[in-house]
């Protein structure tokens, strides 16, 4: 086996651009610090379960990420439903496009992530020693934004980020839910309609105590771009949160997303979809981390995949020493479209304790001939009757979500199978 | 029924295969719009090949001639054969989870009629024949066969043929796992369809659906070939003395 060649990725210009964003102190100290984390750059090895299917070098930026580059006017943005608040990422900077009567009432913050004072949370959900990427990102994110919920404050409308790939794009997200809050947050990835584009981003949620939090990270990058997207969220005593990733887009995906169980009762739930054709690569890698007892955490994680598409999924269900009563649910499906699409399907299970409940499940199937014949005997085309098929197998999980996320979603679904 | 009417279907030189069995070995069959005809016989005889391969069943190799009100259609895939006036209700339907009966059926509607039908017009049909069929209007919300139950299924199936107005019915085992309320209403909904021109054949194994459903002509099928034919008596015959008395005609080949 010849010997991989060793990249290099230089961060030269961490105080430059840390300065010119107008960052504080301690921004800049995280910087550097992330920056000796990779310095010098170790690639994981392709032996380590989370890169396994997908060679971490394919995310590796061409050029040194914190060289300052022009702030690109971002896109504009027509919103079309009511949303609290609507944040725009896009060529390095961050816009608020729009925040409601009511949101600005109760004291939501929406906050460029560059100004904020102190690094008080940043990076304690992920930090730079999760992964390299992540540690990347740290030294060189360019483009974030902080959105704080007050205590006790529920929002009616969704939270809408958009963040836009450009050639290279290291965007952040960081949303604190105060104690008892309740929202929706839902972070959406477009862009690379140059047909290139590289993306690492991180995301950190922190639901605090009794909270209710939905996370939706919503990915309809076009062909060519190759991102990586880091997501966690740290959901303490008695809190809920609802996260659900649908992905679509892009040459080269890899999402690493999940939740810590950080209190007695914290409850998360992870709803997955994604859909992958032509020679489109996914990999999705989640993780539930049960830290405390009487936790539960569920999963329910779909694919559908045509073309050569491949698809590989690891699921981590990890429950700590001493988290008694925890329970923890998996379940992962695919559905192959075509004779060429592949789907690997990897449940890693950690439990150290006893007094459990745990069960994973997994499948990759093709399409039934018998479901297609029968819709077909009632009249449905071929084609149709496939599309019929798949949207049913994507939206019973889709059904989970808030009513307007999941229509949005399936209609991306539908969007899919008619291009497909 | 019309004795002067032509045929809605009409197949003849029916054989099928699966893989290198030959499963269904000659079959002619004329039914007239209206008529309800039973295709009575054993298990194992091969009814349930001969209904599932005239729909088009990927896995059955047909050879033979079949004709929908005096089209060809023995070539054509089972879409279009439904789009052209046929149906099939399944012995075992599968389940669709994430389609609901509703959302299902209004594809189905859609793509048999050809015309896009809209929302509140399909919706009110879906719930009269519903109530028709004495079935709980929650059921358009549920997924299609997802956790029936056997009587649920095929309630679900006469729904189908109640809202898609086939030409030509097969209903294969539509009475099999129904309790005696279920099968007067499964019964209900196909002398419907008899008496709005639709031509049925019944494929059973007992007698008991035909105490409602008053069958014009009963066909005897054993060994894959109709070995007799005749009137609702023959019915009765079968109940009292079996299939074993017929088995030397079955043996000779058939009438």
């Amino acid at each position: 086996m010849s010997a991989e060649p060793i990249p290099n990725l230089p961060l030269e210009h961490v105080s430059e651009l840390s300065s010119a964003a107008g960052e504080g102190r301690a921004l800049l100290a995280l910087r550097n610090q992330a920056r000796e984390a990779v310095s010098p750059l170790v690639l994981p090895a392709r032996a380590n379960h989370l890169w396994r299917y997908t060679n971490p070098a394919r995310f590796l930026p061409e050029s040194d990420p914190t060289a300052l580059t022009p702030i690109d006017v971002g896109p504009t943005w027509r919103l079309d439903e009511p949303l609290s608040v609507a944040a725009l990422l896009a060529g390095g900077a961050t816009r608020l496009v729009e925040m409601d009567a009511a949101a600005r009432k109760s004291g939501v913050v929406v906050e460029n992530l560059h100004r904020i004072s102190v690094g008080d949370l940043l990076g304690t959900i992920v930090p730079a020693s999760h992964g390299f990427l992540e540690a990347i990102n740290m030294a060189a994110w360019r483009g974030g934004v902080l959105v704080r919920v007050p205590a006790g404050v529920s929002l009616e409308h969704p939270i809408r980020l958009r963040l836009v790939a450009g050639d290279l794009s290291l965007p952040r997200v960081l949303v604190v839910g105060g104690e008892g809050s309740s929202f929706e947050v839902i972070e959406g990835h477009v862009g690379g309609d140059r047909g290139t584009g590289k993306v690492i981003g991180v995301s950190e949620i922190l639901v605090g105590k009794g909270a209710n939090v939905r996370y939706g990270l919503v990915q309809r990058w076009e062909s060519g771009v190759v991102g990586h997207l880091t997501a966690r969220a740290r959901v303490l005593t008695g809190a809920r949160f609802q996260m659900s990733i649908a992905s679509f887009g892009g040459t080269t995906f890899k999402a690493d997303v999940g939740a810590f169980l950080a209190g007695e009762g914290a409850e998360v739930e992870t709803y997955g979809v994604a859909m992958g054709g032509d020679s489109q690569h996914f990999d999705h890698h989640t993780e539930h981390i049960h830290e405390y007892g009487k936790t539960h955490s569920n999963l329910d994680f779909k694919v559908a995949l045509t073309g050569s598409a491949r698809s590989a999924y690891t699921g981590m269900i990890r429950i700590a020493p001493g988290a008694a009563g925890a329970e923890a649910y998996q379940e992962n499906r695919n559905l192959l479209l075509s004779e060429n699409a592949r789907a690997e399907s990897i449940p890693e299970l950690e439990i150290l304790t006893d007094d459990v409940r745990c069960s994973h499940g997994a499948t990759v199937s093709p399409l039934d001939p018998e479901q297609l014949f029968y819709l077909e005997s009632r009249g449905l085309p071929r084609l149709q009757a496939m599309r019929v098929i798949v949207y049913g197998f994507l939206d019973q999980t889709l059904a989970r979500l808030p009513q307007t996320t999941r229509e949005r979603i399936a209609a991306l679904v539908a969007a899919r199978l008619h291009t497909d | 029924m019309n004795t002067n009417a032509k045929p809605t279907f009409q197949c003849s030189g029916i054989h099928i295969h699966i893989g290198e069995k030959e499963v269904v070995k000659g079959v002619d069959l004329t039914v007239l719009p209206g008529e309800i005809h039973a295709i009575m016989g054993p298990n194992g005889s091969g009814k349930s090949t001969l209904a599932n391969g005239l729909m088009g069943h990927p896995a059955y190799a047909v050879e033979g001639t079949v004709m929908l009100a005096g089209e060809d259609v023995s070539a054509m895939p089972p879409d279009e054969k439904a789009r052209k006036g046929m149906f099939l209700a399944f012995q075992y339907p599968v389940a669709v989870p994430g389609v609901t009966v509703a959302s299902f059926l209004r594809a189905a509607v859609s793509a048999v009629r050809g015309v896009d039908v809209p929302v509140r017009e399909f919706r009110k049909e879906l719930l009269a024949r519903m109530e028709d069929l004495e079935m709980d209007p929650a059921f358009a919300g549920r997924y299609l066969n997802d956790g029936f139950s056997g009587g649920e299924k095929k309630r679900v199936e006469i729904l189908q043929l109640l809202m898609l107005k086939p030409r030509f019915a097969l209903l294969d085992e539509t009475d099999s796992g129904l309790d005696i309320d279920a099968l007067k209403v499964v019964a209900k909904g196909i002398n419907a369809a008899a008496s709005n021109d639709t031509g049925l054949v019944l494929v059973t194994h007992y007698q008991r659906l035909l105490n409602y459903v008053h069958p014009d002509v009963v066909h005897v099928f054993m060994e894959g070939r109709i070995v007799r034919a005749g009137g609702p008596e023959l019915a009765l015959e079968l109940e009292e003395r079996g299939y074993d008395w017929l088995e030397p005609a079955a043996a000779a080949g058939g009438v």
